[in-house]
């Protein structure tokens, strides 16, 4: 009897060192509105570099920013990297992203971070005018955004109002040109027969369909389309130079303060702020780098050349903008 | 309330209400969930949201475009379940599959191959130099949803057809009826509850989707309801939207209700089985053939080919996270499709075998859970789960459950329809011949739901496969689907990367209805 | 003989605060009667059925078996330990077993060899040897009812109760099939109650009747008690064709339309009574006699006549024996043959 007793002291002595002698692999929890075939290969890196592994949910940026406030403190993410600023503006709001430490704010211009460093950017989009080189022509292609409400543009223009970035769009169309152009360019759009579209993706496909002939997306689509038809009719490019229509928009991530394994969820910030990552983003998902000395993607112009000095902090005031449009009845 | 307490205290009802009281749970927290949400809002606001022009708008918009996929829908599903069941037409099986195929097509594939296929650029413009204008709007929305949608009526219409008695029909033509008036005056009223359970089932997915409405650009409550959570993260106008979303499903119910009230559904009798009668088509032989071949080749032969032709477009991606993702699939589809169809049993069984006014009413609120926008549902699971149960929050156990009570109220309708035909003086009988009540329904009854279990089970797994927002969020971390899959690559338009997922949910689905119609196509005889 | 099934003051609500349906039922059916619930549709009796069974439970009332309490305030044996076995009216064959299999449901208890014997025991029984692996479908109608009499006789039960057994069949196989099963059920020795709308069946198999009414039993008694000295209008009328006679009644005899007639008990004052056809006979009219009627109608049919004869304005039904030589429009008088049974006013 004593000597069974012994042992089971032993084996009991024998499985809590080896627990606590056995560090636990580090893992980070993501909650990721970029879809996998955009974040996983990056992902995958990091892991294959740190030996920490990433743990994904994928969805809807939308619906992950929902679920996030409704599971506040008691979520098992660690990271929330969102399609779009007004996502991360919406969990801040809830108050549950972390401060994020200035070595790593420091690594973007200020335009790429928010102004309580709870989020930052990870890549950058464009809005850009795309069109049918087929129905259009440079010298009847518009050169500010406001062009785009008047007569020669009736029925051929399609938008998508429900979109974040469209949405920040308008912001900042707010606050460049004031509430008031802006409401007034929004409804003589309206007037002018602008189609709306659930997404940017679905702006491309609708020019290169025929149904309209200049729309208003992201710069990005366009290239998948490409990589899938080199022959695909439609063509993209900015408005002139220091226009409103020219815009930068964000995908960023934010750390939650709820975080248990905040060591390694800053680790992938870094990493996803570091020159590699950074060209990934510029060339496999043809976007903007947010981070300085790297390249434009393919034959886009720099960004700070045409875009409008604007403080993407300016872009918060969503819900004005959302006021707007519902007034608008675009929502 | 005394009745229902009445029912409480049948000695033998544990296994009974168990799931009665689990459907029940299921289906009131997400209201109660949309509740709260709404009232957080302050009145004025509410006030304003609720009442604006706006959402009149939307109501005509939802009502039209439930109107004419449920017109179109009974324009294709009336014809061939009648041609697959009463007539001569050849290969009358593989046209009956492909009348279930459809199923299997997730609605946001069927519009964005509408999509792809029509207009300057479509894939019917560059392969074949026709072009016809892009289809959207009404036109685009109705034709997708219908489209996906229609088997629900084709096979509760095919399966009142076999099941009528041709004595019926006998009798018409005896009386001096030609084969239409036939078919207007004796078959189609015969045929009005199982239109009704196939019609409720198309208007509920109607009035949830978003899928499709927004592809197409027309804008329906769900659509505005999706709006509302993702362009401004407001829980609180869209728990609004919800709800009103709900009580359009109240409607919908009383007025499916009503449309039953007083409709004797009659068994088939005993003694051998007769014949069914079929219609030789004479000159219509050529229009039915044409009409057969069109449907399918829309509903199934267009997607499947343009989804294969996206895929062969690119280069081919992993086949490891394909089978990795089809394992997720059906260990999340499977077990929900059972679980569902165990849930509905006892809820189809009350309400056919002791139809007072407390079982109706659980039957029918069983229907609200299948109405609630699956996002709102997903979101108000999270709430309680976290509050009550947070060691299951985002478990396999949970998705599986939420899956379960989102789609059970597609298995009562099947499992009911086969009630009809197993008489209750079976269960008697066996319990006379010293069965307990349950051993009397298992070795009495059970044997003869076969089909209507399987068909129960199928319904649950096809939506199950392609169901979004639940998994989403769900889910266990890491946890993709393949419907997640497609949804991420058409999504960043990536096409040709998303079509060997959906490739596989239509290639599982057919698999599994393929064998059900084998089963199901033995003859059950009374 | 021993009683084995008592019913008391049975009462059942449906709904639980509807009317009655079955309203302080109470009779008993000794060890080996067959006893028959006849009654309209409507009028309770499987209801009455249906709780002896198990299948519901009463509102008031108790039910014994064999001495046991199945049902009071207080109690209720569920259906499966009643030992009471049940034939419905639609056969309720289990279709996906076949004959024996159907048979041999409810011998749980038994081994498989007892098991096999008693089951080609039984089928012999009811004459279905050879039929053993048909499944329920390819089966006759007649053949249907005698596995599923089979399926219940098979466990041996103390109580079979029969539910409307033989109004599946058609006319013909009716009539022989009743008699098989009743000579198999009076072989079994089980004591059996039936419900059935048809008079001619509960008469000819039962060896007591009870005739229902609005969920109250009327009259019992043997087939000839009931036929023969209804106690009440309805169960005068519902046993089958007779002539009614409003009629003064005076100790032993009474006045009616068709003159003074014997009575079957001292009655007083204004009575009804009841004359079933066979018991009037006719003779020739007498000249100058005051209750001479008309043949209106001849009906030949073989062993018997049927004639229709009207008298004050009103039609009496008479069978005579095939030999009665009157035609249509002859002047007759109406003559019973037996004493008119006096009829008590129901109530309701």
């Amino acid at each position: 009897m004593p000597r069974t007793y012994a042992s089971a002291v032993a084996i009991l002595l024998a499985l809590c060192i080896g627990a606590c002698g056995e560090s636990e692999p580090q893992t980070v929890v993501i909650y990721s509105g970029r879809s996998e075939s955009l974040a996983g290969p990056i992902l995958e890196r990091f892991q294959a570099q740190t030996g920490i592994a990433v743990e994904v949910r994928y969805g809807n940026t939308a619906q992950l920013a929902v679920a996030l406030s409704e599971e506040g403190i008691q979520t098992e993410a660690d990271l929330f990297w969102a399609q779009d600023a007004g996502a991360l503006g919406a969990v801040q709001e809830e108050g549950l992203p972390a401060t994020l430490p200035d070595s790593l704010l420091d690594r973007v211009p200020e335009y790429f971070r928010n102004g309580s460093g709870t989020w930052v950017a990870t890549s950058g989009r464009a809005r850009v005018l795309a069109y049918s080189p087929e129905r259009t022509t440079a010298e009847t292609r518009p050169a500010s955004i406001f062009d785009l409400a008047q007569e020669p543009y009736a029925g051929r223009v399609g938008w998508a109002p429900a979109n974040g970035s469209f949405q920040a769009h308008v912001t900042a169309l707010r606050t460049i040109a004031g509430d008031e152009a802006t409401q007034n360019w929004l409804r003589t759009m309206q007037e002018n027969g602008t189609k709306n579209y659930s997404n940017n993706r679905t702006i491309v496909q609708a020019i290169a369909d025929g149904e309209i002939d200049l729309g208003l997306p992201n710069h990005y689509y366009l290239y998948r389309f490409l990589s899938e038809d080199p022959d695909f009719p439609v063509e993209q490019q900015f408005f002139a130079a220091g226009d409103a229509g020219n815009l930068i928009n964000v995908a960023g991530i934010a750390m939650l303060a709820s975080s248990t394994r905040q060591t390694a969820a800053l680790k992938l910030i870094d990493f996803l702020l570091s020159e590699e990552a950074q060209q990934y983003f510029v060339q496999e998902t043809y976007e903007y780098a947010v981070i300085e000395g790297i390249e434009s993607p393919a034959g886009l112009p720099v960004a700070n050349q045409v875009v409008p000095d604007i403080d993407l902090d300016a872009l918060s005031d969503l819900d004005g903008t959302l006021d707007m449009l519902r007034e608008g009845g675009l929502l | 309330m005394t009745r229902v307490l009445a029912y409480l205290r049948r000695p033998w009802s544990w296994y009974v209400l168990a799931p009665i009281l689990l459907v029940g749970v299921g289906v009131i927290v997400p209201v109660i969930y949309l509740v709260l949400r709404a009232f957080e809002a302050d009145a004025n606001t509410l006030g304003d949201l609720v009442f604006r022009t706006r959402n009149l708008h939307l109501f005509v918009n939802t009502l039209l475009l439930a109107a004419g996929v449920l017109a179109l829908g009974s324009a294709i599903a009336f014809p061939m379940a009648w041609l697959t069941t009463r007539t001569h037409t050849r290969f009358r099986r593989v046209f009956t599959l492909f009348g279930v195929l459809p199923l299997a097509i997730p609605g946001y594939i069927m519009a964005y191959v509408l999509l792809a296929t029509t207009g300057s650029y479509g894939t019917l413009a560059r392969l074949f130099g026709i072009e016809i204008p892009r289809i959207g709007g009404y036109a685009g929305a109705v034709l997708a949803l219908t489209l996906a949608t229609f088997p629900y009526l084709f096979l509760n219409l095919r399966t009142a057809l076999l099941g009528l008695d041709p004595a019926l029909e006998e009798t018409a033509r005896s009386l001096g009826s030609g084969t239409r008036r036939v078919l207007l005056r004796v078959i189609a009223p015969q045929l009005r509850p199982a239109f009704s359970a196939g019609a409720l089932l198309v208007g509920l997915h109607v009035l949830g989707d978003f899928g499709v409405v927004s592809l197409m650009r027309f804008e329906t409550f769900s659509y505005a309801l999706y709006l509302q959570y993702a362009a401004s993260y407001d829980r609180v106008y869209a728990a609004c939207l919800a709800l009103m979303l709900l009580a359009l499903t109240g409607i919908a119910l009383l007025l499916e209700a009503r449309l039953l009230r007083g409709l004797l559904l009659h068994r088939t009798g005993s003694g051998p089985p007769r014949r069914i009668r079929r219609t030789s088509l004479g000159a219509w032989k050529g229009p039915a053939y044409l009409f057969l071949l069109g449907t399918a080749t829309l509903s199934v032969g267009i997607p499947a080919t343009t989804v294969a032709y996206w895929m062969f477009r690119t280069e081919p991606g992993s086949l490891a996270d394909l089978a990795q993702a089809l394992w997720a699939s059906l260990s999340a589809s499977a077990p929900a499709a059972l679980l569902a169809t165990a849930l509905a049993l006892p809820i189809a069984y009350l309400g056919v075998r002791s139809p007072s006014r407390p079982v109706r009413a659980l039957e029918r609120v069983a229907w609200f859970g299948y109405a609630t926008p699956p996002l709102a549902f997903a979101l108000a699971l999270i709430f309680f789960s976290l509050r009550s149960i947070p060691w299951a929050y985002q478990t396999l156990g949970l998705l599986i459950v939420a899956y379960g009570l989102h789609f059970m109220a597609e298995a009562v309708g099947p499992i009911r329809s086969a009630l009809y035909q197993a008489p209750p003086s079976m269960e008697e009988a066996a319990r006379t011949l010293g069965r307990s009540p349950l051993r009397a329904f298992l070795e009495a009854t059970f044997p003869l739901l076969r089909r209507g279990l399987l068909v129960g089970v199928a319904f649950v797994f096809l939506s199950a496969m392609k169901e979004l927002p639940i998994t989403f969020l769900l889910s266990p971390i890491g946890f993709q689907t393949l419907a997640v899959n497609v949804w991420g690559h058409t999504n960043e338009a990536l096409f040709g990367a998303a079509a060997p997922y959906a490739l596989t949910i239509m290639l599982i689905s057919s698999l599994f209805v393929g064998l059900l119609l084998m089963q199901s196509g033995r003859p059950m005889r009374s | 003989m021993r009683e084995l099934l008592s019913v008391n003051d049975l009462t059942k609500r449906l709904p639980a605060t509807g009317p009655p349906v079955v309203s302080a039922l109470t009779f008993s059916v000794g060890e080996g009667e067959i006893f028959a619930l006849l009654g309209p549709s409507g009028c309770g009796k499987t209801t009455s059925l249906r709780l002896i069974a198990g299948f519901e439970r009463p509102n008031a009332g108790a039910i014994r078996i064999g001495g046991q309490c199945m049902a009071d305030a207080t109690t209720h044996v569920p259906a499966e330990k009643r030992g009471v076995g049940v034939v419905f009216q639609d056969f309720a064959l289990f279709p996906h077993l076949n004959a024996a299999e159907n048979v041999g449901f409810g011998l749980l208890s038994l081994s498989r060899a007892e098991r096999k014997r008693r089951i080609e025991e039984t089928i012999r029984l009811v004459g279905l040897a050879g039929f053993e692996e048909r499944k329920p479908h390819e089966l006759s109608g007649g053949q249907q009812q005698r596995v599923a009499i089979a399926r219940t006789l098979a466990p041996k039960p103390d109580l079979i109760l029969l539910d409307e057994p033989f109004s599946n069949l058609d006319a013909l196989l009716r009539q022989t099939t009743r008699q098989e099963i009743r000579d198999v059920l009076k072989e079994a020795g089980t004591t059996t109650v039936m419900v059935t709308h048809d008079q001619e069946e509960a008469l000819s198999f039962a060896d007591r009747v009870g005739v229902m009414r609005n969920g109250r039993i009327e009259q019992i008694g043997t087939p000839e008690e009931v036929y023969y000295r209804p106690r009440t209008l309805f169960v005068a009328q519902f046993l089958g064709r007779t002539n009614l006679l409003l009629s003064d009644a005076d100790g032993m005899e009474a006045d009616t339309p068709v003159g003074r007639v014997a009575l079957n008990r001292k009655a007083q004052g204004p009575v009804l009574l009841s004359l079933r056809p066979e018991h009037l006979t006719l003779k020739e009219a007498t000249p100058g006699g005051t209750c001479a009627g008309s043949v209106l109608a001849r009906a030949f049919k073989g062993h018997d006549i049927t004639f229709t004869v009207l008298l004050d304005g009103s039609e009496y039904l008479v069978h005579t024996h095939n030999g009665m030589p009157f035609q249509p429009g002859d002047s007759v008088e109406l003559e019973p043959i037996e004493p008119a049974v006096v009829l008590e006013t129901s109530a309701g």
